[in-house]
């Protein structure tokens, strides 16, 4: 009964099926029991949170990265999905927070000074999220020395820069410095995205990674977690 | 309507390159394929983004000479940078000249602003301010209250205002396409002398059959006032429909350019 409910978690966030109420991708699983339905179930089942996560919720998520990066997904699919296992994830977090369960890392993302998109700031936050990452979001148009600030007080394993504009891409390197210059540089992996950056740009300013999308966003950060 | 073709933009890869390498030739004929498909306006983005501003300025500068060269229209120079801005309009001969963009961001204002009084120029202004864009109406009709009344400070006249009500990729929040169509008819009403203008395809931005979606957005902006678009000209049937537009909202009377189109045989369905 239980690996039952799990694969159907797994396949509800693949279908992008927050509740009871949605169609989903296409129509086959219409009218059964939601992500949301099945996480009252599982944990009446006492099944393990990790179990959930692993199995059901990132799992899924991995599918749908898949289909996106195949061109087979969109962005409001993608975003269907994410939603449901963000929902699913905030369900979670007093049962994992009373288990003492820690989450995958710690990530902090901003758009960098002087840029004020946040569209794939919020995308990358959404997944990181729901892939497990405690995910600390300092908004837009936020001075290198704010994030510096934020890297010495809370520590976070993981930073993503986002820039839209070729005018502000620099900032990504201007904030780096200031890392340096802290003695923090080391502390934390710096991820760089956004549609004016490239893995050339990366390599420039020494960032640890360019991320094309936020599913690569999520597979970065969970490489340098199995490394860990 | 009027067209602002808008493929002339290093954040096209090509572009960068045939600007990095000085292709003369590819960004010529880049210019005339878009004044003959229709385009009114030619929009120049040299800003790749890589190397120092002079690198920037002297860009700009050179596209500018090879576009103006190329083509018999007037130009859109397209920067964030004041100073890009200054060099590339220095370098431009024309009499009318759209500069893209100023926001109601104060900084933005108080260096790009004077600019566009010195040439009287036409100004593409975004309703945005320093907070990023405003996912309301109304707070997007505050930015260009303060762009119009910072503007007027420095006489220039309604008449050389674009308002840009601002278009976010529909597949990430659908309720933004109506706020952008709401934000045009307001604008018009309230600044009756001045105009309105977009960026189209940003709406279809993640989904499928984008150039369907941004025609149907096209339409629908039309009829909510909008008097420019800045996209690809190149989109016959987007062409053709903007001669529709004109008709179906009185804007072509007695339907005599929709008919010189056709008889050109630029109208496709």
């Amino acid at each position: 009964m239980s690996k039952d409910t799990i694969a159907a978690i797994k396949e509800n966030v693949i279908q992008g099926r927050k509740t009871q109420e949605d169609v989903g991708i296409d129509d086959t699983l219409a009218g059964t029991p939601g992500v949301m339905e099945l996480m009252e179930q599982a944990l009446e089942d006492n099944i393990s949170p990790q179990s959930i996560i692993t199995e059901g919720l990132t799992a899924g998520m991995e599918v749908v990265g898949e289909k996106f990066s195949s061109k087979e997904y969109f962005i409001p699919d993608m975003l269907a999905s994410a939603e449901a296992v963000g929902a699913a994830m905030d369900v979670l977090k007093p049962v994992l927070e009373k288990a003492k369960v820690e989450t995958k890392g710690r990530f902090a993302i901003a758009t960098v000074k002087g840029d004020i998109h946040d569209i794939g700031k919020n995308i990358v936050a959404i997944l990181l999220k729901g892939a497990g990452y405690e995910v600390h979001d300092l908004g837009i148009d936020v001075p290198a020395e704010k994030i510096v600030e934020f890297v010495r007080e809370e520590k976070p394993g993981y930073l993503g820069l986002s820039a839209l504009l070729t005018t502000t891409m620099t900032e990504m390197g201007v904030v780096i410095g200031a890392l340096k210059e802290s003695s923090l540089r080391n502390s934390v992996k710096v991820l760089i995205g956004g549609a004016a950056v490239s893995d050339e740009f990366a390599r420039e300013i020494g960032a640890d990674a360019y991320c094309a999308d936020a599913f690569s966003a999520v597979r970065a950060l969970d490489s340098y977690q199995k490394a860990s | 309507m009027l067209v602002i073709g808008e493929n002339i933009n290093a954040s096209n890869k090509l572009v960068a390159e045939a600007i990095d390498n000085r292709d003369e030739k590819f960004l010529a004929e880049l210019a005339r394929a878009q004044v003959s498909s229709g385009a009114d306006f030619i929009d120049v983005n040299a800003g790749s983004g890589h190397g120092s501003l002079q690198k920037a300025i002297a860009d700009a500068r050179w596209l500018v000479q090879v576009v103006q060269a190329a083509v018999d229209k007037p130009l859109a120079i397209d920067s964030d940078a004041a100073e890009v801005i200054a060099a590339a309009s220095e370098e431009y001969a024309g009499d009318r000249l759209i500069i893209n963009s100023i926001t109601a961001e104060p900084a933005r204002l108080e260096s790009i602003g004077p600019l566009v009084a010195e040439r009287q120029a036409s100004v593409v202004a975004l309703a945005m301010g320093v907070d990023g864009i405003p996912e309301r109406v109304e707070e997007r009709l505050d930015a260009c209250e303060r762009i119009m009344t910072y503007m007027a400070g420095l006489g220039v006249n309604a008449e050389q205002l674009f308002f840009d009500p601002l278009v976010l990729p529909i597949a990430v929040d659908t309720r933004q396409g109506v706020v952008t169509l709401k934000t045009i008819e307001q604008i018009k009403a309230r600044y009756p002398d001045a105009r309105t203008v977009m960026g189209l395809s940003n709406i279809s931005y993640g989904l499928p059959k984008r150039k369907l979606m941004n025609r149907a957005f096209l339409l629908m902006a039309a009829y909510a006032g909008l008097d420019a678009v800045i996209f690809d000209p190149l989109d016959s049937k987007a062409m053709s429909l903007i001669k529709v537009a004109d008709v179906l909202t009185g804007r072509d009377p007695s339907c005599r350019a929709y008919l010189r189109a056709h008889r050109k045989g630029d109208i496709v369905d």
